[in-house]
């Protein structure tokens, strides 16, 4: 079930079909019922990083930003999308958001590197895990040079 | 766009270093940040807003990393297929600027049986018409 801090991402098949187009994808799984059927989807899937979307549905208390984080001043590093299996319009996803231990680097151009992994799994109504999204931020101090 | 589809990657076709076709995106203008923030919901004005991205210290506006890295989520799901795509990560190198083409190409780094699953983990690249790197990716799919 639900998570009690969890926000509902519904997948709406006009959203597919204009983030595709956004991302300048014309493929017609993407956009026609038909040939989304005749690979053998109930309806159109989700591009590979339609989950991006899913920031029009979480409230932003729910995000996990660790503490202390500008988010005005930070880079987005690294995005991950771990699919347990395909995301369809129709879906009823169910996200919650949580922190993974941060880790420091030393940057290659000075000043040292940390990263905040952040990671929001969806499940569906039965509690069935279907996408993991792990997102990693990093805040450099010091001197960059670029 | 092309109706021609590229053809999905397969079993034995999957040899390490095989090469994916290349996808172009020529001349990304404004326009796609635009519409990538309505889509995505990513409304960061620095992608849209001159003015903002100016006092912020930018020449000009810039695409939206996840933009790039959806444009190069077309090869991957072009290539390996929507069925089977097990992951998909990206690491954000450099900016792209409007005027620039983006470049998406991907080769097969391994091919292996897991669990009863046949599978093939590829690299990915997003490069911009100088050839230099916006965004390194990689993706693993049941083949």
């Amino acid at each position: 079930m639900a998570a009690p801090d969890s926000f509902e991402f519904p997948i709406e098949r006009g959203k597919v079909h204009e983030f595709a187009l956004a991302v300048t994808d014309d493929n017609p799984v993407f956009h026609d019922e038909s040939s989304a059927r005749a690979k053998g989807f109930a309806s159109v899937p989700a591009p590979p990083t339609f989950a991006m979307c899913a920031s029009f549905f979480q409230p932003p208390g729910s995000q996990a930003i660790p503490e202390g984080l500008d988010m005005r001043y930070v880079l987005h590093g690294e995005q991950e999308f771990i699919y347990h299996r395909p995301v369809v319009a129709g879906d009823r996803l169910y996200g919650a958001s949580k922190a993974e231990p941060s880790f420091a680097k030393e940057g290659r151009r000075g000043g040292t590197m940390t990263f905040y992994p952040i990671a929001t799994e969806y499940r569906d109504a039965a509690g069935e895990l279907v996408l993991t999204v792990r997102t990693v931020t990093i805040v450099t101090s010091g001197t960059v040079q670029e | 766009m092309a109706a021609e589809r590229m053809k999905q990657l397969d079993w034995d076709s999957a040899i390490e270093g095989a090469e994916s076709p290349e996808i172009r995106v020529e001349k990304v203008s404004r326009v796609n940040f635009v519409r990538y923030a309505g889509a995505s919901g990513d409304f960061n004005p620095i992608h849209y807003d001159d003015d903002f991205t100016r006092a912020a210290g930018n020449e000009t506006v810039f695409g939206q990393g996840m933009f790039t890295a959806g444009v190069l989520g077309r090869l991957v799901s072009d290539w390996l297929g929507v069925q089977g795509l097990r992951r998909y990560r990206v690491r954000f190198t450099q900016r792209l600027w409007p005027g620039d083409d983006i470049v998406c190409k991907g080769r097969v780094v391994r091919r292996y049986e897991e669990a009863g699953e046949r599978k093939v983990d590829v690299q990915v690249v997003a490069l911009n018409q100088k050839g230099e790197v916006l965004i390194t990716g990689d993706a693993t799919a049941v083949c």
